[in-house]
């Protein structure tokens, strides 16, 4: 008797939790991307971090918050080096370029996007700290769940993700 | 000791705790999988295909086994999972403290890194199981809606 309801209250959830998903607006896929990037050393953390910095993620982590798709990745660096190589699906909002009023300009480039909404930041990789910078500046404009993958673009790709090419750079 | 487990009163007391329990920890999976299936990635004890399998039916079975606890309709069945899901969260969480990784359990809320110690989560759940068996063990079948074994 006892079996018969564990199975019958398994296939139940099973069941139901595959159908609402069909029709939740927050729905997930139902077969995740998630690879585990056994060797990833944990989150690169620069020496000049400081104790009130947004938190630094590694690679492992960054690639989950890709393959859910839940989070925006932006790319600090200069347009040049963005297009040469990045995060596929990222956007450029390149550090060293910022105009004067910045709060005008994040709304600008970040219109529609909620001021809780998961933002990753990263540049080339470790020896750039535009991304720490950019972090900075967006956690002080109201953005309250910024990320660090101060491993960047470079520790993305030694790791086999892939890298998003918009025109062939030299190496 | 017998008749301390067949309390009719003990036995009501457990199936409102553990059955509210499951009820609460369900609902913000049920809400938000997505968030639930970033708590589950950070144990790193489920494979990253299975993932958002588990968050999708994980929840319903909690809350599935919340309404059965504490309405009495399949409720041998629905105690045998409420033992079997405590143990497995048990044993999830001790995973963790034994590998140093330093999370939050994600019980009724997202996980984190580093908030509070796993232990709590641990300790937290030897409190249910105590509740957890004595329904497993006990006969009283009174005050529920679906009577028979």
């Amino acid at each position: 008797m006892a079996v018969k309801q564990v199975i019958l209250l398994l296939l139940t959830a099973i069941v139901v939790g595959l159908a609402v998903n069909l029709v939740s607006h927050n729905r997930i896929d139902f077969i995740g991307g998630y690879r585990d990037l056994s060797g990833g050393d944990g989150p690169i953390i620069p020496p000049d971090a400081e104790s009130g910095d947004p938190p630094f993620i590694d690679v492992n982590l960054a690639q989950f918050e890709y393959s859910s798709g839940t989070s925006l990745f932006i790319d600090a660096t200069l347009p040049e080096e963005y297009e040469c190589g990045t995060i596929p699906g990222s956007i450029n909002i390149p550090f060293e370029q910022l105009p004067d009023d910045l709060e005008v300009y994040f709304d600008s480039v970040l219109h529609g996007v909620p001021k809780d909404y998961p933002l990753i930041v990263f540049c080339t990789g470790e020896e750039c700290d535009l991304s720490l910078h950019l972090a900075r500046n967006l956690r002080g404009f109201g953005y309250t769940t910024v990320s660090i993958f101060f491993g960047g673009a470079r520790e993305w790709e030694r790791f086999g993700l892939e890298i998003e090419r918009k025109k062939p750079c030299g190496q | 000791m017998r008749s301390v487990v067949d309390n009719d009163y003990l036995t009501l007391v457990s199936r409102l705790l553990i059955g509210g329990i499951f009820l609460y920890a369900s609902l913000y999976k049920i809400i938000d999988p997505g968030t639930f299936a970033r708590s589950i990635w950070f144990y790193h004890v489920v494979p990253g295909e299975l993932i958002n399998l588990v968050a999708l039916i994980l929840p319903w079975l909690e809350l599935l086994c919340g309404l059965a606890v504490i309405l009495g309709i399949f409720y041998r069945g629905a105690v045998v999972w409420a033992n079997l899901m405590t143990i497995a969260f048990m044993v999830v969480l001790l995973s963790t403290i034994a590998r140093g990784l330093d999370i939050d359990c994600g019980c009724f809320r997202a996980a984190t890194s580093a908030t509070e110690p796993a232990w709590n989560a641990f300790w937290f759940d030897v409190g249910m199981l105590v509740f957890t068996v004595q329904m497993l063990f006990s006969r009283s079948r009174r005050w529920q809606l679906q009577r028979g074994r």
